[in-house]
């Protein structure tokens, strides 16, 4: 009962942002939201209303992947797919999600830092690992890779097997 | 005299190699004089690759991976996984094994909370306190390697149920190993309250209040002490803990006193839980069967890891591998919490203050990539030691 009161006050409030609302689970609602209005939501949902805590940021590369149909082989098809950052916030069983999705041609969104400052972490572990560029970001520097990791190899893209192959081309 | 300019900055570095945390972390603290102005982390050295990994890996191969995410809570990773996984797949433990797994959660629960205690006297300078604590914890590691066979990986989860039953006689053990502990961790609050120099380490050191914790995300004990309402196992019950279910412990003061307090006291209600299901544990199937392919979808699984709230993010594309494992650990949380709080302490309070939220590297690092640029780079047991001894001649 009261998750499901949570829930709707969440959509309440976010419902000026959401271009689209989900129930993927009975304690959980998705909003997928414009980048652009990221900061703004953020603000609504923690900074104003409290609702609940920050609890993860999970980036995901939504590559497209096509067959080869006479050698049934799975390759990425660079001319679609996206990445996408997803914002949670729990309180107590409910858990309400920002989906912001981030084209490959230009990997940025607003860094949400000066609301929240303990999600810096969370943002350089996106940030290294999907090259995601945080925007307004304070702290840029390598937080999980070795020194000498490569510029521009992001390990969890779909697109990054080993770094021999990266360094191939 | 005035001074003519602004007093100095200085950047004290502390890590990789730890002097006094046994894993590998690099803080940098800015100091005006004695006191801290600035924290910065630099994580990473025990990066394992491993949300990578799990890519490139069935689901069945994934749950012995997540296992090994952490060294202290393994118990939990499988867990989260495991749960996430039926969910998706639609299909729910039988009642005995969901009991077990609460039963080995909060075993686990005791040693982790027993191995911090000891770590944190330790940072404080307490040795007697620390090898004690330690000696005792060696009781509850004996009872999981009585029911596992292992005291780290104890492997109790399979998709779909757990593979080890508790007979009657490890029952007995259980309860005899509960009392013992109960009796010692009366010990442990009278020391940690009531220690005049103990206090002087803890009290009113390292406060995080109930506003900075509430919102920066500060969760598991360390929140707690700050008086932050927020346990997985009473929020949003998993497993058995709507049939058995636990008494939310906090505390007002946020100061490293109460982090004490909140987890000797969580001690007692681990021992309670533990006692009242081997009493009541139901009777019934261990496993229930789970497809091989995992239907697609995405799925979000929390619990309540010893150090605060582990939240996975499962994503299936309907094949046997998943497109994406996303693992939020606790310390991370926590790590962003207390950078901010430690500004304003003494530097001499910094060991404490870091050892106080219980962090756990490994769990943090779980997801860098090995660098092997050749073969021939690569070092087995034979080359490490030959390296050993010319590197030390």
């Amino acid at each position: 009962m009261e998750t499901e009161k949570a829930l709707e006050l969440a959509e309440s409030l976010l419902k000026d942002f959401a271009i689209s609302t989900n129930h993927p689970e009975a304690n959980r609602v998705d909003f997928v939201i414009d980048r652009k209005d990221l900061k703004a939501a953020v603000n609504t949902i923690l900074v104003n209303k409290h609702w609940g805590y920050l609890s993860a940021i999970t980036a995901l590369d939504n590559a497209l992947w096509k067959v080869d149909e006479t050698t049934k082989q799975k390759s990425i098809d660079p001319s679609g797919g996206s990445l996408e950052l997803l914002y949670h916030f729990c309180q107590a069983a409910a858990v309400a999600t920002l989906r912001v999705s981030i084209p490959y041609n230009d990997p940025k969104v607003d860094s949400i830092c000066d609301l929240i400052s303990s999600v810096s972490l969370y943002e350089r572990e996106a940030a290294e690992l999907f090259g995601i560029e945080f925007v307004g970001a304070p702290n840029t520097d390598k937080l999980l890779l070795p020194d000498n990791w490569p510029a521009g190899v992001y390990p969890l893209r779909k697109t990054f097997t080993s770094l021999e192959d990266s360094a191939k081309g | 005299m005035e001074p003519k300019t602004a007093p100095e900055k200085f950047i004290v570095p502390i890590g990789p190699q730890h002097p006094a945390l046994k894993e590998p972390g690099h803080f940098e603290f800015t100091v005006e004089g004695e006191v801290v102005t600035n924290a910065t982390a630099r994580l990473g050295f025990v990066h394992r690759g491993m949300e990578k990994g799990a890519e490139n890996r069935t689901w069945i191969q994934d749950l012995y991976l997540m296992e090994r995410v952490c060294g202290i809570c393994s118990h939990v990773h499988a867990l989260a996984f495991a749960l996430g996984v039926e969910k998706l797949a639609g299909v729910q433990a039988p009642p005995r094994a969901q009991a077990i797994r609460e039963l080995v959660s909060e075993l686990e629960r005791i040693h982790s909370h027993l191995l911090w205690l000891g770590v944190a006297a330790h940072e404080g300078g307490f040795d007697t306190l620390f090898m004690f604590s330690w000696r005792d914890r060696e009781t509850v590691m004996d009872l999981l390697e009585t029911i596992s066979g292992n005291r780290v990986n104890y492997s109790a989860n399979v998709l779909g149920g757990v593979k080890i039953d508790i007979s009657e006689k490890q029952a007995d053990a259980i309860r005899k190993g509960m009392d013992f502990l109960e009796e010692r961790t009366k010990h442990y609050l009278k020391v940690v309250t009531e220690d005049e120099t103990f206090l002087g380490r803890t009290r009113n050191i390292g406060v995080m209040t109930f506003e900075q914790a509430d919102f920066l995300g500060a969760i598991g004990p360390t929140g707690r002490a700050s008086g932050v309402k927020r346990d997985v196992r009473v929020d949003s019950p998993y497993t058995a803990y709507n049939d058995f279910p636990v008494k939310l412990v906090t505390h007002t003061h946020g100061d490293l006193e109460a982090r004490f307090i909140v987890r000797i006291q969580e001690l007692y209600e681990s021992y309670r839980l533990v006692r009242e299901l081997v009493d009541k544990m139901p009777t019934g199937d261990l496993t229930v069967r789970v497809p091989r392919r995992i239907p697609e979808g995405e799925v979000i699984s929390r619990v309540e890891a010893p150090r605060g709230e582990l939240l996975y993010f499962l994503k299936s594309n309907g094949s046997d591998t998943p497109e994406r494992v996303k693992v939020r650990t606790p310390s991370l949380c926590n790590w962003s919490s207390v950078l901010v709080t430690a500004v304003g302490h003494n530097l001499a309070d910094m060991p404490m203050i870091l050892a106080g939220i219980d962090p756990c590297f490994s769990c943090n690092d779980r997801i860098v990539t090995v660098n092997r640029k050749t073969d021939s780079t690569q070092m087995d047991w034979e080359d490490l030691r030959q390296y050993g001894i010319e590197y030390y001649k």
